[in-house]
């Protein structure tokens, strides 16, 4: 048998496995230093479960060293420069932010979310000149199609998807800050929302957590989506359309799902015919029930991803068919 | 499910943890193997824990496999051939499975509506299990190793260890067997680590993924494969050639880390990538692409099929099967299929025309070969041959150049440049480097990754483009 050991003429071997281990440990000793308020981050975003716990093991005291000490203010400021966006998380504004106007179905949502009154939305029909579609993975590959299909039609189509966000989750991006900063950067005409992949996360109520999906967490979801809503009013949309979520295939997460639907047709309702819930889980799942297929034009079609949560391509055209039958009655579509 | 991911602080973690533990346990291989096969295993199921039954079960039968060719004579007898050639297809059958099914039902019953038929197969887009394509290779060269005669069966605890072993477990390199098992005979030697090659692969890979491939796919190739009518001929030629870039240095990039990890645990990884953009031919670069794919294509499917025997035709159509079906590895769609097609016609042309034009320059050739390989990325990328129709139908758009700032240009310049220097000096300064004592490679590494970290966008690390596969 013709097998050889290639550790036993390799010339890189040259080090032993106690500098390998030194050597490592000696690595993750300056990372702690210097940056671990981020494992600590990054271990309260995980779902709970052993990862959670050993990242949060090595986290807690790691963010504690890196609050204590100075280093890790002075290694952001030596790599801020090669930073790729500003900061999006929580920390400052956002939904932990006071509201200035008197909070409505109560928690700790703020945003600015000053309550704007349904009533001052009129009706409009003009051109759609700049559309923003955006929210978690969910957005992809529906913004691409949508951008594509809106480009003879003289529309800026803008795809803003930050992948692995959430409204329950706001450490890395908070959506009640990055809302207002998206139609503040460039105004939308009209906004499409495809979020909620990655939700279930607790949220502060009241100075305590609530786990998802009690009553408190729903009514939370559905005051901190009301709140990116009316940023994006605030910010000069016409129309919002907010897409609710199809079943996906893990019984798990399909509970979250319908919560996050219920949540985000109450917080739509009251606003009027500028926020309009679209709803693709009827769409893909009639009656909640996740499928893989769906008849389009007379033949069975595959229209989700294999990993039974996202649409794939041909579900995005399809998706983007209803939107654009929406946008084409509330907007004048040229070209 | 993060924790799959390399540059993730959740990986950081696990490796911080595994590393002693592993070193700790070395000396009892009747420890350390198992141990290793559970964390093993503990890493695939963050993925899905459905997903390590398939694994175990695709490592039991391919054990009883192997085991059953050499009770029955060796794979020389009939029986062993039969054992063997049972146990691939079995293989092959359930990578088909999980990775073929919607895409040739959809397609089969498209056909037989037209012409007044339906299949009566349910339609359903199955749960990939990450890493397949790459096991199911591993699995299949070991049992066709055994009915060689290149390898004796090896104990299970070897093999389930062999087809798990996290570093290569999600997207390769493809270690066959005879490369990997025998260095779990022996303990391996804790005086004889590459510590200093194992810590480099790891900054390189870091640098080459997340502050190269990802800035290149945000700044310039998702946007362009995303809305391509958005954009004119400058911006589309940028993008393809930011593409070269940006999947070299998203694949080599977790290679790299792979292999750097599994040094720091004593074991080798044969090389994977070899500045395949250097290539002055096609066949060329599929000697410095995806080594270890392509030698298993060589291996297991151009030489049975009768690799150079026969006439000038044979080859040529061994060549086109083989790159095909190494195009369809990649994935369910017709853009693979035609990508393998396209550099199969393409190997079997330049095999006809070898040694017939010396005094063709070799700059020409490689101007030729680097673009070739650009523009066939074209099917590789787009998601649908719709979309491919687009990019080339915009490539004769004029148009003002939007996406060719100095950012983009300099890095996929920065890449394929380095690949065209002399090697030597390169390996000499990373020899060196490699050479420095611990604590300075423990401070550029942390170093490194703080940098790296920095340009870390919210939603996190994307996924290498290698994990759909």
């Amino acid at each position: 048998m013709a097998t050889v050991d290639p550790t036993r003429s390799d010339p890189r071997m040259r080090g032993t496995a106690r500098q390998a281990i030194v050597l490592v440990l000696l690595t993750a000793l300056v990372l702690l230093v210097c940056a671990g308020d981020s494992v600590r981050n990054a271990g309260e975003e995980l779902e709970d479960g052993p990862v959670k716990t050993m990242v949060l093991a090595v986290g807690e005291p790691a963010g504690w060293i890196a609050d204590t000490l100075p280093f890790a203010a002075i290694a952001d400021g030596v790599t801020g420069w090669v930073s790729s966006e500003d900061d999006l998380g929580s920390a400052g504004g956002g939904f932990g932010a006071p509201a200035p106007a008197p909070a409505g179905t109560g928690g700790e949502t703020g945003a600015g979310a000053a309550r704007v009154a349904p009533e001052a939305f009129g009706g409009t029909r003009e051109p759609l000149r700049s559309l923003l579609v955006t929210g978690d993975s969910m957005a992809q590959p529906l913004d691409a199609v949508l951008a594509r299909r809106t480009a003879d039609a003289e529309v800026r189509t803008r795809r803003d998807a930050k992948v692995g966000t959430g409204i329950s989750k706001t450490d890395i991006v908070d959506w009640g800050k990055l809302a207002g900063e998206q139609v503040a950067q460039q105004p939308a005409d009209a906004v499409i929302v495809f979020l909620g992949a990655n939700e279930g996360f607790p949220m502060p109520v009241g100075g305590k957590d609530v786990e998802c999906c009690s009553p408190a967490w729903a009514a939370e979801y559905a005051t901190r989506t009301r709140a990116v809503i009316e940023a994006y009013r605030r910010g000069g949309a016409k129309r919002v359309y907010w897409l609710t979520l199809p079943a996906p295939r893990d019984a798990e997460r399909a509970k979250i799902t319908r919560v996050v639907n219920s949540a985000i047709r109450v917080a739509a309702a009251g606003f009027g015919a500028p926020v309009q819930v679209v709803e693709a889980a009827e769409l893909f799942t009639p009656g909640f029930r996740y499928a893989d297929a769906l008849d389009v034009a007379g033949r069975e079609r595959l229209v989700r991803d294999p990993d039974g949560i996202h649409l794939n391509e041909r579900g995005a055209e399809l998706l983007a068919d209803r939107l654009l039958e929406r946008l084409g009655r509330d907007f004048v579509l040229e070209g | 499910m993060r924790i799959l991911l390399f540059p993730t602080i959740e990986f950081a973690v696990f490796f911080v943890v595994v590393l002693p533990l592993s070193w700790a346990l070395m000396p009892r291989p009747h420890a350390w193997k198992p141990v290793m096969l559970f964390i093993s295993y503990a890493f695939y199921a963050a993925a899905d824990w459905r997903f390590c039954l398939l694994l175990g079960a695709i490592t039991g039968a391919n054990q009883v496999a192997a085991r059953g060719i050499v009770r029955v004579g060796g794979g020389e007898s009939t029986a062993g051939r039969r054992i063997c050639a049972a146990a691939v297809a079995a293989d092959l059958a359930l990578l088909g499975v999980f990775k073929y099914y919607g895409f040739f039902i959809d397609e089969i019953n498209g056909s037989l509506i037209q012409v007044g038929l339906g299949l009566p197969l349910p339609l359903a887009s199955l749960a990939l299990p990450i890493g397949i394509s790459f096991f199911t290779f591993q699995a299949i060269s070991y049992v066709v190793d055994v009915k060689r005669g290149l390898l004796a069966p090896a104990p299970l605890l070897d093999v389930g260890l062999y087809l798990s072993f996290f570093p290569h477990l999600v997207a390769g390199p493809i270690v066959r067997a005879r490369e990997f098992l025998p260095q779990l005979e022996q303990p391996r030697d804790p005086a004889k680590v590459a510590v200093g090659a194992g810590v480099m692969l790891i900054a390189i890979g870091l640098v080459k993924k997340v502050a190269i491939a990802d800035v290149l796919a945000r700044e310039v190739v998702d946007p362009v494969f995303a809305v391509p009518e958005a954009y004119a001929s400058a911006d589309v030629l940028l993008a393809l050639y930011a593409y070269t870039a940006q999947i070299y240095c998203d694949f080599s990039g977790y290679t790299d880390m792979a292999i750097g990890l599994a040094l720091l645990l004593g074991i080798v990884f044969p090389q994977n990538f070899d500045r395949p953009y250097r290539a002055r031919s096609l066949g060329e670069y599929w000697r410095r692409w995806h080594m270890t794919l392509s030698r298993f294509l060589r291996d297991f499917v151009y030489i049975p099929f009768g690799g150079n025997r026969g006439g000038r035709l044979r080859v040529m159509r061994n060549l086109i099967i083989t790159m095909t079906l190494g195009g369809l590895w990649h994935g369910a769609a017709w853009g693979f299929v035609l990508w393998g097609l396209l550099h199969g016609v393409y190997l079997a042309v330049e095999a006809q025309l070898k040694g017939r034009a010396p005094g063709f320059p070799v700059w020409a050739r490689w101007v030729i070969t680097y673009h070739f390989i650009a523009f066939a990325f074209i099917l590789f990328r787009a998601p649908d041959l719709e979309l491919a129709r687009s990019i080339v139908v915009q490539l004769t758009q004029s148009g003002p150049a939007t996406l060719w700032t100095p950012l983009p240009v300099l890095l996929t310049l920065l890449v394929v440049g380095t690949m065209l220097l002399p090697p030597r000096p390169l390996d000499a300064l990373r020899a060196r480097v490699e050479a420095a004592p611990a604590p300075v490679l423990a401070g550029s590494l942390a170093v490194t990754i703080l940098f790296v970290a920095a340009t870390i966008p919210s939603q996190g690390v994307p996924p290498f483009i290698y994990f759909a596969f």
